[in-house]
């Protein structure tokens, strides 16, 4: 942390936003913006989704140039067209979306658009792998320069990420929700990178919808809303209340959805000793109609793994699955789409949506076989699809022109909304949701939440793999905690606390091991 | 309170130019390839002599010379729609062609039963490719390829190499007649399949399961879609019409011979990807690969009606697919930006 008092005294800011404004089409994405960046410190960029952050880190980017206003670095007024312009002037970038090279491996990665090459024009190797050495032991690596990316976990790519950006002898390095996908354990250990960098004159710009670790680790603070600059903090602590009202506009008032007198109804899934010969070792679990049940632990503990195989979209080898007192074992999701099932995936634009379709398609397209004239006549009534797709995103209030409207314009939450909104035209008599507020503003955040407790309380039973304790703490009955691949632990109602949860999250199941 | 205007109505003040531009632009993208055959329309309209190009009858050939790669090109777009690519239409109609005349002239097969078998084949050769692709995995240029091959053995194993003629006068009718309103026939029935291929491909389960798998194949899983069934079908469905287009085209031709279909598949691919550039954003659809396969046969009448040389009418054929499809992709990333 750079002493506040000092670093206030720096007249010239590394980065000076000036009435900074950027429309797409008819959409004013930001309006008037200005604020300033300090050098050395981590300036925390906060706000709703699409309230403006990613547009204006990428005008910084050269990846979409403002319409109007100026970008000042070091008080000089530059101009930034393209990405390679903002390459030269020493801003890196590292965006949600990993932009490491498959296959490649560790160094090819942080070397990737450094010229540096022989008299004979090849790639000149040596320098740079001194230079990578230099980096790695910088960032702490865990592991060789020859390991192949995909091999890494995902904290460790962000590593190779950050040491690129370091190769490049970056100033700036701007990081869009690097902690978003990381567990607890290794969103602490970037932290502490991230003030080690800052210690060592870097600036770090931070987005991040985790509003802890912002008012954590950020000296500065700047909040978006609806394109506009609404707060800026320099050099002061903010409670996590205060940027919550700064987000949303308004006081947000924690919902009490009353589990205490929930009325539980008949068993509908039972999960016993499931394993899939990898990842899930010994997973047990019973979702009762109308219950929101949750399952945490860490990224990697086996989670996603788990529900995929119930779901028929990979296979369990040991186990067994009960639905409605039968036992199932489905091959392939349609499968458990036919029976009842429903999933949100985690994944959202590589797996939950059709980003070039229309909203009403990617609402539909589950529930087809409803839509048609008749069996005999197979044709789909599309105005009815409209409609009916019209209803079900105004019940979760997905914020968009027209249903006709494509996904892929959609901000992060209403994406997630779209995604929701599939299951609720029929809804399945049993829904899971793998992350279904990762990447989520805090208002919309909470909409989501409210439309998983109203389809419990019509009797789905749910299941909600998160990685987010506060979440499944503001939203299920049961609380399950699975640690490499078995359920180490249930907790229910009042039990249900971040520390009882983050406490079962770092048990070892040996020492615990039937624990409720 | 949701899915309102999110305008906002003071934007009016960013510059009216430059909007004009962006809707210049995104005309140009979608309906590029539409204005640049109108003015190919009206270019030989006027260059060509006696404006013999406007001619009814005129007009009605190159309808009718369309017809046949329409129906392949139609047919393969439901594969490149679903996400995949096949090699072996060309290979299938010049199968189709051979089968149906040989099983009429030298089996003595009655003309519906004739056309059935073969159509029932085209159906088998797009499923062997489905399978290949959708269930063991096979990358489907290999597959296709594999399989296309395979076909152009079978031809030369049934006829022997032999062009296969003397076939019944109600067989040749069939793509020579002008039954109704005297119109040809070709044109009769690429409207029934081109139809009945639209309505299969925007307005039926099938049809949204096929694009929802070419879209995001691991998204349609999960919603429940049968993805390899998808691309089963919508193979089966190109080997279906591939077997139409080949027993026209020996109908057509009087006889079945052993490479007479090959040219379509790459006449075929330039009209789907020449239609992805039309009207919807780099999307393969019907329509479009239909506007895809008038552009190039107007384009061929007219150079010929005017009296270019043949190997001009082959560069504009290239020249138009490369120059519309880039086209169309500039204008949308700039209109985007």
């Amino acid at each position: 942390m750079t002493d506040t008092s000092t670093s206030a005294n720096q007249a010239v800011p590394l980065i000076r936003f000036t009435d900074v404004s950027k429309s797409f089409g008819g959409a004013q994405a930001l309006r008037d913006i200005s604020f300033e960046i300090r050098p050395g410190t981590v300036h925390g960029l906060v706000g709703a989704n699409g309230a403006g952050k990613s547009t204006l880190i990428r005008c910084l980017a050269g990846v979409n140039p403002p319409d109007s206003g100026s970008i000042e670095i070091d008080g000089e007024l530059v101009d930034i067209p393209n990405p390679q312009a903002a390459g030269e002037l020493g801003l890196a970038f590292i965006h949600q979306e990993m932009s490491l090279i498959p296959g490649w491996d560790v160094l090819r990665n942080m070397s990737l658009g450094m010229p540096l090459v022989t008299a004979g024009g090849l790639i000149d190797w040596r320098p740079m792998r001194t230079k990578a050495l230099a980096v790695a032991e910088r960032l702490g690596f865990s592991f060789p320069l020859s390991r192949q990316v995909d091999d890494l976990s995902t904290a460790d790519q962000w590593l190779v990420l950050i040491g690129r950006a370091l190769m490049a002898d970056a100033r700036l390095i701007a990081m869009d929700e690097p902690t978003a996908s990381l567990s607890a354990r290794e969103a602490e250990r970037l932290h502490a990178i991230i003030r080690d960098l800052v210690a060592s004159g870097a600036t770090v710009v931070f987005v991040s919808h985790r509003l802890d670790e912002v008012t954590d680790l950020c000296d500065d603070i700047t909040v978006f809303r609806d394109g506009t600059v609404t707060r800026r903090v320099v050099g002061e602590r903010l409670r996590k209340a205060e940027l919550v009202s700064a987000i949303v506009g308004k006081d947000l008032e924690i919902p009490d959805h009353g589990r205490d007198v929930i009325d539980r109804g008949d068993e509908v899934l039972r999960i016993s000793s499931v394993g899939d010969g990898r990842m899930v070792k010994d997973a047990s679990l019973v979702v009762n109609a109308g219950e929101v049940v949750g399952i945490g632990g860490l990224v990697g503990s086996g989670r996603s793994e788990l529900i995929k195989a119930v779901y028929g979209a990979s296979r369990f080898t040991t186990g067994s699955v009960s639905f409605d007192g039968k036992n199932v074992a489905f091959r392939h999701p349609s499968e458990a789409v036919a029976a009842g099932f429903g999933l949100v995936p985690e994944e959202r634009r590589a797996e939950g949506l059709f980003l070039d379709e229309s909203i009403a398609f990617n609402i539909n397209l589950a529930r087809l076989d409803s839509l048609v004239v008749s069996r005999l006549l197979p044709f789909l009534r599309l105005s009815r699809g409209r409609s009916r797709a019209q209803a079900v995103a105004n019940q979760v209030t997905v914020k968009a022109r027209s249903v006709s409207a494509l996904a892929g314009t959609l901000s992060g939450g209403n994406q997630q909304k779209v995604a929701i909104a599939r299951w609720l035209i029929d809804p399945p008599r049993v829904l899971i949701l793998d992350e279904p507020s990762r990447g989520v503003d805090v208002g919309a955040r909470a909409e989501v939440h409210d439309v998983i407790r109203a389809l419990a309380e019509r009797g789905a039973a749910v299941l909600v793999v998160s990685s987010d304790n506060e979440e499944l703490v503001a939203l299920c009955d049961t609380v399950y905690v699975m640690v490499e691949g078995r359920v180490s632990g249930r907790l229910a109602g009042p039990e249900i606390t971040v520390d009882h949860l983050t406490h079962l999250s770092f048990e070892n199941h040996h020492e615990r091991g039937d624990a409720a | 309170m949701s899915l309102t205007e999110s305008a906002s109505p003071t934007e009016v003040d960013g510059a009216p130019a430059a909007r004009r531009q962006r809707t210049a632009l995104l005309i140009i993208s979608k309906y590029g390839t539409l204005i640049a055959m109108v003015i190919l329309i009206v270019i030989f309209a006027i260059a060509s002599p006696g404006g013999s190009f406007l001619q009814p009858l005129n007009l009605l050939a190159i309808l009718s010379q369309s017809a046949l790669t329409a129906i392949i090109a139609c047919g393969v777009t439901l594969v490149l729609v679903a996400g995949e690519f096949d090699l072996s239409i060309g290979y299938t109609a010049s199968l189709a062609g051979v089968l149906v005349t040989g099983l009429m002239s030298n089996q003595g097969v009655p003309i519906p039963l004739a056309i059935l078998i073969t159509v029932v084949a085209g159906s088998v050769i797009g499923l062997v490719n489905g399978l290949l692709v959708a269930k063991a995995g096979v990358n489907a240029v290999v597959a296709t390829l594999g399989v296309g091959t395979a076909v152009v053995g079978v031809s030369f194993g049934y006829s022997s190499g032999q062009p296969i003629v003397s076939l019944p006068a109600a067989f040749t009718a069939i793509a020579l007649g002008r039954s109704v309103l005297g119109v040809p026939n070709l044109i009769w029935l690429m409207v029934i399949v081109l139809v009945i291929l639209w309505v299969l491909l925007n307005r039926t389960p099938l049809g949204f399961r096929i694009q929802a798998t070419g879209a995001n194949r691991h998204a349609a899983a999960l919603a429940g879609v049968r993805t390899d069934r998808a691309k089963i079908a919508a193979f089966v469905i190109a080997g279906v019409c591939a077997a139409i287009a080949g027993i026209l085209l020996s109908s057509q031709l009087g006889s079945g011979m052993v490479s007479s279909g090959d040219g379509y598949l790459l006449d075929a691919l330039a009209a789907v990807f020449l239609g992805s550039a039309t009207l919807r954003d780099g999307k393969f659809h019907i329509l479009g690969t239909l506007i895809g396969v008038l552009i190039v046969n107007i384009g061929f009448n007219g150079l010929g009606l005017v009296g270019t040389p043949t190997f001009f009418q082959f560069v504009f054929k290239g020249g138009i697919l490369v120059f519309a499809v880039a086209l169309a992709t500039i204008a949308r990333r700039y209109a985007r930006s």
